[in-house]
């Protein structure tokens, strides 16, 4: 499209001076439109106004002028608009848009010679004014481009304009859903200068006075081109329409250069839209399933729960979905996550620096949001697979205002357990289902409710005499207030719970039900301050409240003998001052310094048992028990933590990054298993187990191609723990009110490289990850029974050195798409017997040191074919079937090797989750 | 709203697979450590501690420690005790454990390793109320007969139990004959046989086996110290050793916490093929044995004092099964005729399966094989097992017996 550009370019001689030669007005009037003022000002005066009806249709007056001389009445009548005027001698009042009506030739007009008059600044008089205009000169030079261009013109000129550059701020939003959008790259189209949205999708920009040509693009997006005549700082506010989806995709970051730009280390997206076509077992679309094949992220193994981000143990990571935490959301033993990837827009994996905002676990912050229902039409997502169905939708609430999104997954029964190769899972059963729902509202263009609420169970039975059963619930309110341009305010309020629970019932006189629940209610008030040019500040407050109930146990039936045991409540509260200053020296550098100060308070009721000090914490080294009364403090930790984090740009599009980084975590989860479990149980710090704390040291180099096709990166990283938990072999954690006698504490260090090529665009795409990285821990003390390895550094449960993905998708057609995967990592340490005993006729085994084994080596490849339904435009639902074959190789992965004594005989055995290749189809359908 | 279609099927086949693997480690991982048995009781007996060492998985079994010199001290005063078999340490008297006495295990091993345990005392003295049988279908769907325990403590500081058991069964060889063959001649071509008498009954036996497994169970859950209807122990009903007579003696020991917690912690450790998605960390077990002077020598086993309780039951087959088919024998006993001779080329040949099995005594006679066909001997015979119960136990009734 070609450009029209219009400039209104008036010469007229004899402008009047002075004001005496008006009339003077009068006028108060409140929300009258233009040509009702107009008209008032008419029959006061001798004037006639001329002008565009549609230039001054919408715009509202409202002003109070007693005998006022003319012009300046229509200064103050006309100042908040963008309507400009002129008074010609004949008594004329010609009234323009933008444009200033200009009746002298500019100085330096007629040479080239750039405003060589001195400028006066501030002149509080009319007659100076005129001397000192800088009018904008339209520059000839044709603009075309294929993209969409609109002409705009921002400001009002004013005579009195002195600046050379004017800024220009707005909000970037989609034009669907109208929810910002961040990190969208505005920049002057014929220079390497712009800036991005921050994620308010707000942003600024200075510009020179005049023409600018401004591209705005984000990925996912269609870009806009908008031609600016700047006349003075003004807004501009854009929605982008969102492009038609690339099919078979496989995108992970969603912003170019967003690796290269930011400053946080060690940060991954992953975008849940692009992740359909990566074979996942047994057609779950599972975001941490996903996210595992990122570097510095591994699991245990196929059915283990929960993740080990560089080093850190499962429970070291805070998993949060709209900022409310979850403790367990996984189902089926930690096979499948219990995140809806239908509801879910985005997850944050902060691996590196984490921002002072977050606070509370060592190792991660996994930040999921769920997305921002439709707000125009109702819509939703369906898919049908082997074990699941899930059902997602998005419906309109108050049109382009608010909107609630469902949805909901469950389980069709237990069937696949009872095809499992496995004679006690045969007469097993398990079931679960997840549901979310989210409202979001925006009630005006400065408030923002959000609420979400979730709900996942999990029920399942090994043995017929018992049932196992978890929980998790979280609600969570967000509201977003804006202060200004500048300032922007979040409150956040949460609660989450996590609850299991046996039920044990058999013949005999010990027929019991047991449960454990956890609660934790968040506060927390965040201001994101865009100070100046050069300081971005976040600050707050945030305030975690801590109910543990650690176990309860009740008899079931009257034959029942069992005690019921209820131990004593915890209560613990977490509060934390943060703030983070992302300083911009220049360009090139810049440097974010965060810190969290948090202080952790053991509250009572409760008591705090006293043991000797230098001695093994035992029953026979108890001193005394202390009583306290409720919100009395047991104990208080306080713990300085901090982060931070620089960038260097070396080129546009080469960056090295440096983090150091210091956690402290007062909730710890125990679990006598060599993997993480639902019938783990949380503790809480008290004056017996320490706060967990953490240092990281992060070092990255971050390269793209110039055009967008390649990301690479290289991260490397240094950790140390202290006062990290391990166990007493051996030990019970349920109903045990002297957790502490179990619980050991040391130190733990690890170290890794990762590497990570992306390739974003072509037919070909996916990515390449590798980490070597390993885990260690150290439990040293002078007496035997709270060592682990006589004292040394042993290998973590965990601990995997080498670990390589390969992701990738290959696109036949627009509607056909290939994927595969695969997954190679060294085999996780495991404690083996080196040697038999007997005692009373029995056979045992004696174990080697902690983790002085390994198991094999793991590797997979999964294939999956993707076919996407056709694009019309018209039809009623656009449907997606993916056929894949996981473990196509048949690699009998073990995933545990363990000894049993059988008839006093000891028999070694390894057990692998998924041993065959297993193909499976997935329905989905999108309406 | 728009109509959803839904339209999927599915294929699959999902295994999971836990698999026996032959487990090797190598030679320089091997850990030899002393292992301890001592369990002395209030029984009126010379209580005996056994020592062994921790053997290699091609073993056959632990070596015993022999050499050693073994004494218990208690509150001051010295037990001694000799070694009697090998690894076996018997006291030099009858002792008999009594109340609120400190007793110290003490160890010199012949290499001059010193062990010695902490202290500990007798436990409280809980008798076995009511042992008794019943038939029930377990968890796993099996039909048999459960062996229960009742048990009270109206002090409540016993809490902690461990049971072993003793069970002795008759045994009737199903296939027996008064006479038997024996080899008169094994060098072809004399390859000869006779019919003789047996000098000795050897259709009934009886065979008396221990427990092998930690049975153990606590009240301390429970709002008093009842054991009541606890499971020692449960025989399928088509085990053949209730096949006649069964009897069963149960000995009830009362643990200390920390004893009857290292019980506990082994046997978690060693049956921990349970859950398929998560494994017990498992690990060297602390015992209440150490060396001197090294804490990080690894002493296997826990010295206790405790007190016991036996109690006996018997049973008949018909007993608990009444009007049902036996349990099948312990192997499927068919009479066969294996060749006396077995004929070569040109007048050659070799004695046949006959002579050899029963010079290597794996056979008895059954009856003669009127007419042999092709390939066949003289005699119809069976495993030696289906004629001779002696084979799996001893023809003396104990001096418990009561039929």
């Amino acid at each position: 499209m070609k450009i029209i550009c219009l400039c209104v370019f008036l010469l007229c001689s004899g402008f009047a001076t002075a004001q005496e030669n008006f009339p003077k007005v009068s006028l108060q009037v409140t929300e009258k439109s233009i040509p009702e003022v107009i008209t008032m000002l008419e029959d006061q005066t001798s004037y006639t106004f001329y002008y565009i009806d549609s230039w001054i249709q919408e715009e509202k007056i409202t002003a109070n002028i007693t005998n006022t001389f003319l012009p300046e009445a229509l200064d103050a009548i006309f100042s908040n608009t963008s309507l400009n005027y002129y008074l010609s001698p004949d008594k004329k009042v010609i009234l323009t848009k933008n444009t200033l009506i200009y009746d002298s030739l500019p100085e330096g007009f007629f040479n080239d010679e750039q405003e060589k008059t001195t400028v006066q600044k501030e002149a509080d008089d009319t007659s100076n004014k005129q001397s000192n205009f800088n009018p904008v000169f339209l520059n000839a030079s044709p603009i075309s481009t294929t993209i969409e261009t609109t002409t705009i013109s921002i400001g009002k000129a004013r005579k009195d304009a002195l600046q050379k550059t004017a800024t220009i701020s707005g909000y970037i939003k989609d034009k669907k859903n109208n929810t910002p959008i961040e990190d969208v790259s505005i920049k002057l189209s014929d220079k390497n200068y712009g800036t991005t949205t921050n994620e308010q999708g707000y942003f600024e920009l200075t510009l020179p006075i005049g023409l600018n040509s401004l591209v705005i693009k984000s990925l996912g997006y269609a870009p806009k081109k908008y031609n600016v005549l700047l006349y003075n700082d003004g807004q501009l506010s854009v929605f982008l329409k969102e492009q038609v989806e690339n099919l078979g995709e496989v995108v992970i970051n969603t912003n170019k250069d967003k690796n290269i730009k930011t400053e946080i280390t060690g940060t991954v997206d992953v975008d849940v839209k692009k992740i359909k076509n990566i074979p996942l077992v047994l057609g779950e679309r599972d975001i941490f399933k996903v996210a595992a094949t990122l570097p510095g992220i591994t699991t245990a193994g196929e059915g283990s729960s929960g993740f080990n981000i560089r080093g850190g143990k499962t429970d070291q990571n805070l998993i949060l979905l709209d900022g409310g935490v979850l403790y367990n959301p996984v189902h089926f033993f930690g096979i499948f996550s219990a995140i809806n990837p239908f509801t879910t827009s985005k997850v944050t994996i902060y691996k590196g620096n984490i921002p002072s905002e977050f606070g509370g676990r060592l190792s991660s912050v996994i930040d999921i949001e769920t997305k921002n229902g439709n707000t125009k039409k109702l819509s939703g997502e369906a898919s049908i697979g082997p074990v699941t169905g899930n059902v997602s939708i998005e419906i309109p609430i108050s049109k382009e205002k608010s909107s609630v999104v469902i949805g909901a997954r469950s389980t069709y029964s237990d069937w696949i357990l009872k095809a499992l190769d496995n004679e006690e899972l045969k007469n097993s059963t398990a079931n679960y289902y997840d549901i979310v729902a989210k409202y979001h509202s925006k009630i005006n263009e400065d408030n923002t409710l959000e609420a979400t609420a979730y709900h996942s169970k999990d029920k399942f039975s090994i043995t017929s005499d018992s049932i196992f059963g978890y929980t998790n619930s979280m609600a969570s309110v967000n509201w977003t207030h804006t202060f200004n341009e500048k300032i922007k305010g979040k409150l956040l309020v949460s609660n989450s719970q996590y609850a299991f629970s046996i039920d044990f019932d058999q013949t005999g006189n010990r027929d019991f039900s047991l449960g454990y629940k956890n609660n934790e209610t968040h506060l927390k008030y965040i201001l994101k301050h865009d100070f100046s040019n050069n300081h971005f500040l976040t600050y707050g407050v945030s305030e975690k409240l801590y109910v543990i109930n650690p176990g309860k146990i009740k008899p079931v039936g009257t034959e029942s003998l069992i005690t019921p045991v209820t131990i004593d409540k915890e209560r613990g509260l977490e509060s934390a001052l943060f703030i983070s200053d992302k300083i911009t020296v220049n360009k090139k550098l810049i440097l974010n310094l965060g810190l969290r100060v948090s202080n952790y308070l053991a509250l009572g009721a409760g008591q705090e048992r006293i043991y000797a000090t230098g001695l093994p914490k035992n029953e026979n080294t108890l001193v005394a028990v202390k009583q306290y009364d409720a919100n009395e403090v047991i104990q208080s930790y306080l713990n300085p933590e901090v982060r931070i984090s620089t960038r260097y740009l070396l080129k546009n599009n080469l960056s090295i990054k440096a983090g150091f980084n210091t956690t402290a975590q007062y909730i710890h989860a125990l679990s006598n298993n060599t993997t993480a479990s639902p019938t783990d149980t949380w503790k809480l710090s008290d004056s017996n187990i320490k706060p967990q704390k953490a240092t990281q040291y992060a070092l990255g180099i971050y390269k793209n191609d110039t055009e967008g096709m390649y990301e690479l990166s290289l991260e490397g990283f240094y950790k140390r723990f202290k006062d990290v938990l391990d166990y007493k072999t051996g030990s019970q954690f349920l109903l045990n009110e002297t957790l502490e006698t179990e619980v050991i504490q040391g130190v733990g260090k690890s170290y890794g490289i990762e590497f990570l090529i992306k390739k974003l665009k072509g037919r070909l795409n996916g990515w390449v990850s590798y980490t070597y990285s390993r885990a260690f821990f150290k439990m040293d003390s002078p007496f035997a029974e709270e060592t682990i390895n006589n004292g040394a550094y042993f290998p973590a449960n965990f601990d995997k050195p080498h670990n390589l993905n390969f992701i990738t998708n290959f696109k036949i057609t627009e509607r056909f798409s290939f994927s595969g995967n695969f997954i190679y990592q060294t085999g996780r340490p495991v404690t083996v017997p080196i040697g038999n005993f007997t005692i009373n006729n029995s056979e045992f085994v004696l174990y080697s040191d902690r983790n002085a084994f390994r198991i094999p080596d793991y590797y997979r490849l999964d294939l999956s074919f993707n076919i996407e339904g056709t694009h019309k435009i018209k039809k009623l639902a656009h449907s997606f079937w993916n056929i894949s074959v996981y473990n196509v190789l048949g690699r009998n992965n073990p995933y545990s090797v363990f000894f049993v004594t059988e008839n006093g005989e000891v028999k070694a055995y390894q057990s692998a989750i998924f041993a065959i290749p297993v193909p499976t189809i997935s329905y989905n359908l999108k309406f | 709203m728009k109509y959803i279609f839904i339209y999927g099927w599915v294929f699959i086949s999902f295994l999971s697979c836990v698999e026996e693997i032959n487990f090797v480690t190598d030679e320089e991982d091997f850990e030899s450590a002393l292992v301890v048995e001592a369990t002395l009781t209030d029984e009126a007996i010379k209580q005996q501690i056994i020592l062994s060492r921790t053997y290699k998985f091609e073993a056959d079994g632990p070596s015993p420690e022999t050499g050693a010199q073994v004494s218990v001290i208690a509150d001051g005063e010295t037990i001694q005790f000799t070694e009697t078999q090998p690894g076996i340490y018997t006291s030099n008297t009858i002792f008999i454990a009594e109340p609120n006495v400190n007793y110290q295990l003490k160890i010199m091993t012949s290499s001059g390793k010193k062990y010695e345990s902490d202290t500990t005392q007798l436990t409280q003295d809980t008798q076995i109320d009511n042992l008794y049988y019943q038939r029930i279908t377990n968890d796993l769907g099996e039909d048999g007969v459960a062996i229960y325990v009742d048990s009270f403590d109206p002090t409540s500081q016993s809490k902690f139990y461990r049971y072993t058991y003793e069970e002795t069964y008759k045994i009737v060889a199903p296939f027996y004959k008064n006479s038997n063959l024996i080899v008169t001649g094994n060098v072809f071509p004399d390859c000869n046989v006779a019919l003789v008498g047996r000098d000795e009954n050897v259709k009934t036996c009886y065979k008396t086996d221990f427990s092998s497994e930690i049975i153990l169970t606590t009240t301390t859950d429970l709002q008093e110290d009842r054991v009541s209807g606890f499971l020692v122990r449960f025989l399928n009903k088509n085990n053949f050793i209730i096949s006649h007579r069964y009897s069963i003696l149960v000995k009830q020991y009362v643990q200390q916490p920390d004893a009857y917690l290292f019980y506990a912690k082994l046997k978690e450790i060693a049956a921990q093929g349970s859950n398929l998605f998560s494994q017990i960390q498992p690990g060297f077990l602390n015992g209440n044995l150490h060396a001197e002077n090294n804490n990080q020598e690894k002493v296997i086993g826990f010295f206790e004092v405790s007190s016991v309780s036996n109690a006996r039951l018997f049973f008949n087959f018909s007993d608990v099964f009444p009007n049902q088919e036996l349990p099948p024998y312990v192997i499927n006993c068919i009479p066969f005729s294996p060749q006396i001779i077995v004929p070569g080329l040109g007048g050659t040949g070799s004695c046949g399966e006959l002579i050899t099995s029963l010079e290597n005594n794996t056979i008895t006679y059954w009856e003669e094989n009127a007419s042999p066909e092709e390939g066949e001997g003289p005699y119809w015979v069976v495993p030696r097992v289906c004629g001779d119960c002696t084979v799996l136990g001893e023809t003396q009734v104990p001096d418990f017996w009561i039929d």
